[in-house]
């Protein structure tokens, strides 16, 4: 299967999917990303909503038993740290060319 | 009070709805297909903001409500299957999005005209059954007592009057479907307008 056609992932999206490496609910997502991004990034409910229900659609992340009967709770799959790992190799690749390169060489 | 409207673009309906709570009637229920029921109140500005959703279990529609919820929102009408889901901000966080990004936020665009094309597919299907089983013609819909029309008189409306129920009956579900299949059809092409239009301004 071709796994970098889910590369680049959306700033959202890698947020979303690098907090799921520890299983959590929705709300508790969101409250994270905004601390984990110095309050930069802000994703709101519906966003939210949407970005796991494209989450579960492309199997990066799945549901897993929760204790609170109406909220549920969601992991990264297999598939999806596989993907968060390509990713951020890309990133440290692009970082890494960045800082070996001067301005005039480019 | 009741009212029917149609909306194809969220942001218009957002406004009519905060039009009418600043003119004292709050949104109470919203029933398929456009009728928005309203209590009266004091008036009041209020910011509504509206979601487009499908669920596919109990639960998915539970988890959806407690997330928002938790986010600050009141959720203020919308069932597992009304597809409209209508929210107010628990606090006077006028500034605040149930979107933050332009993508989700369009996408509910899009989750409208898919869901309006899939009833103007259902509506043709369901005429070309009607074709087919009338033989490809439709006047085999209307009146069927042999020679209806040549007959004269008390007997004429004895025969016209029995067979009359039964041709509404043939005809008044077709015609209600065509009515709906086009009006879908202007709702579905209208939501996509709007998609291609936000979709468009983001580049």
């Amino acid at each position: 299967m071709n796994i970098s056609k889910y590369l680049p992932l959306t700033e959202t999206t890698f947020y979303i999917m690098l907090t799921l490496r520890k299983a959590s609910h929705g709300y508790a997502v969101m409250q994270k990303v905004e601390e984990l991004s110095n309050g930069r990034v802000r994703i709101a409910a519906g966003t939210m909503y949407g970005a796991i229900e494209n989450l579960i659609k492309q199997k990066m992340i799945v549901s897993v038993p929760s204790e609170d009967a109406r909220r549920k709770t969601y992991q990264l799959s297999p598939l999806g740290h596989e993907i968060l790992a390509l990713e951020v190799e890309r990133l440290k690749h692009l970082v890494e060319v960045y800082q070996k390169t001067e301005p005039e060489e480019v | 009070m009741r009212k029917f409207k149609i909306f194809a673009d969220f942001k218009e309906e957002e406004a009519y709805l905060n039009e009418m709570a600043k003119n004292g009637y709050f949104l109470k229920k919203y029933t398929a297909f456009g009728f928005y029921h309203f209590t009266d109140a004091t008036p009041k500005e209020l910011h509504y903001h509206v979601d487009y959703r499908k669920f596919k279990t109990q639960a998915d529609f539970e988890d959806y409500q407690a997330l928002f919820e938790d986010a600050g929102w009141l959720h203020v009408y919308g069932t597992k299957w009304s597809l409209n889901q209508y929210f107010l901000p628990k606090n006077d966080n006028t500034d605040d999005d149930i979107f933050s990004t332009k993508d989700s936020a369009a996408l509910r665009y899009k989750h409208l005209y898919e869901m309006c094309y899939l009833s103007v597919a259902l509506v043709i299907i369901y005429f070309s059954v009607l074709l087919i089983v009338y033989d490809f013609n439709l006047a085999n819909m209307s009146f069927l007592t042999p020679g209806l029309w040549e007959m004269t008189g008390a007997k004429f409306w004895r025969a016209f009057f029995f067979e009359l129920p039964f041709m509404l009956f043939r005809i008044i579900p077709a015609v209600l479907l065509l009515v709906m299949g086009i009006a879908y059809a202007v709702w579905g092409s209208k939501a996509k307008r709007s998609y291609d239009k936000m979709m468009e301004d983001e580049k």
